[in-house]
């Protein structure tokens, strides 16, 4: 069988590089409490240049950076393994089956595998987390920018998006600023819900 | 020609709000993540080409021939 090839030929803009760096770090924060080393970059990254420093994703990039750096490692690790881990249930899941199982009367996960496969996709054996955790769902989204900026390319992005990732990410969200326990990563959830609403919006021009 | 305007409405709708701009910003962050774990290996590069694994996706996915 084939494998859907990465065609390396389409160039990525440079804005959709941003899109699939912003996918990596939400990716990674939200797949385990960030270190120190996390943590400091994350202060010291600076302001977004966008062309209206008023927006709410430049906004809510600012408030990370200055929660990250006066966020201590050992707390914000221990805040995420508190909220998203837990003993037993967590108090927040980062699944999107659990959001989206009811409403789409179909096995989310069964469907996501069957798409992850059809793009020559599979989880890495040493990973216990299921393929729908908003880590992998965000990796993939990476993945698929990486296949360049043609308009198929931005079309699968956006499929993917919809299917998966659109509607819940702000259930999840607001979950996780609303919540008693979660102090770091209030801001990290306003950020990327920030950064969300912009691809929906993105998505909606094409 | 109108899907080259959409293309650009949507260039231009991501400048706007900072994602475009974010490049400098997000990508100093991203590119700190590999070094929590080894960087990935040439042989992990070749198999997945243009995808620039991190050791976090290596955790957590693998491009595969199917």
């Amino acid at each position: 069988m084939n494998a859907a090839p990465l065609d390396s030929a389409q160039p990525v803009f440079e804005e959709d590089q941003a899109r699939a760096d912003v996918y990596a770090l939400i990716a990674r924060l939200f797949y385990a409490g960030p270190d120190a080393h996390l943590l400091a970059a994350v202060a010291g990254a600076g302001a977004i240049a966008g062309s209206d420093e008023t927006t709410p994703m430049a906004a809510a990039w600012r408030a990370l950076g200055t929660a990250a750096a006066a966020t201590d490692a050992q707390a914000a690790q221990e805040e995420y393994d508190h909220v998203f881990v837990g003993t037993g249930k967590a108090e927040i899941t980062p699944y999107a089956s659990h959001y989206l199982a009811e409403s789409m009367q179909e096995r989310v996960l069964v469907r996501l595998r069957e798409t992850l496969t059809e793009m020559g996709l599979a989880k890495t054996g040493s990973a216990t987390e299921y393929e729908d955790h908003l880590s992998g769902l965000c990796e993939v989204m990476r993945h698929l920018i990486f296949f360049g900026s043609g308009d198929v390319a931005v079309q699968k992005q956006k499929s993917f998006f919809l299917e998966y990732l659109d509607s819940w990410d702000a259930v999840f969200c607001a979950a996780v600023m609303a919540s008693p326990n979660t102090n770091f990563y209030k801001h990290v959830a306003v950020f990327t819900k920030a950064f969300l609403d912009v691809e929906r919006s993105s998505f909606q021009l094409i | 020609m109108s899907q080259g305007q959409t293309k650009l409405s949507r260039r231009n709708f991501l400048f706007a709000v900072g994602a475009g701009g974010a490049a400098s910003a997000a990508a100093i962050v991203a590119k700190t993540v590999p070094q929590v774990q080894p960087a990935a290996t040439a042989d992990d590069k070749k198999k997945t080409r243009g995808y620039q694994t991190s050791a976090h996706i290596r955790n957590y996915y693998r491009t595969t021939k199917v």
